[in-house]
């Protein structure tokens, strides 16, 4: 009986609150997650440069996993920052 | 028979004059060459700012190499690239692991090759299939000498 309630206020809930996020990745293909393109990166980073998690941007897991090796990659060409502060 | 393909990004000093980017260009194909592999293409990506410094730099070079080869060739490269000081950093990325150097992939070393076909269907149709026969025999040679 609990089990049933709890489950129809996740449902409840999921009907007032969220929409569906969709991946951006899989919804435009003419979008290519590469390394030496910073621009893309960009929108999927923190001001304080952090990766965005993937409960946020609404990513599947496929892209999500390619946009941050391509993150980590970009940052080790000094295209993206690895923090804002720093220090030589 | 079949190579590798990498791409080598990497960040030269930016404060190097225009022969000395060039001689690393000459430098890093000879280096491709001997050991096997091939260059495919060579880019500058222009000068940009660097995220971070990097050796008390906050501008980089960037540049853009393709190459086919075998497994040994990105270590040969990279090691070279660590000795070389005009060169801040650098990643290799493998694109292909079955990348065949006989079909068409390449445009530096097949124009020739392909031009000769086209002129031979122009002028005759009888000798089409000497004639590719021909071209594909001296594509072959050529990729050998190279």
């Amino acid at each position: 009986m609990a089990a049933s309630v709890t489950r129809q206020i996740i449902r409840k809930r999921r009907r007032f609150f969220r929409h569906k996020k969709v991946c951006r990745f899989c919804a435009d293909s003419s979008l290519k997650i590469d390394y030496k393109d910073p621009s893309i990166l960009q929108n999927f980073l923190t001001e304080r440069a952090k990766i965005v998690p993937r409960r946020i941007t609404g990513n599947c897991a496929k892209h999500q996993r390619e946009l941050t090796r391509a993150i980590k990659r970009a940052r080790q060409m000094a295209l993206l920052p690895y923090t804002t502060l720093h220090t030589i | 028979m079949y190579m590798r393909k990498y791409e080598v990004f990497f960040i030269v000093d930016p404060d190097l004059n225009d022969e000395e980017t060039t001689s690393i260009e000459k430098k890093f194909r000879e280096i491709v060459e001997r050991e096997g592999g091939r260059v495919l293409t060579y880019k500058s990506w222009g000068k940009k700012r660097l995220a971070y410094p990097v050796k008390k730099r906050t501008r980089g070079h960037y540049f853009l190499m393709e190459m086919a080869g075998d497994s040994e060739l990105p270590l040969e490269v990279e090691r070279n690239m660590r000795i070389d000081d005009r060169v801040l950093k650098f990643i290799t990325v493998k694109l292909e692991d079955r990348y065949d150097p006989t079909k068409d992939q390449t445009p530096e070393p097949q124009e020739p090759a392909e031009e000769e076909r086209v002129n031979q269907t122009s002028e005759e149709a009888e000798t089409v299939e000497n004639a590719s026969q021909d071209t594909i025999e001296s594509g072959l040679e050529v990729k050998e000498e190279e």
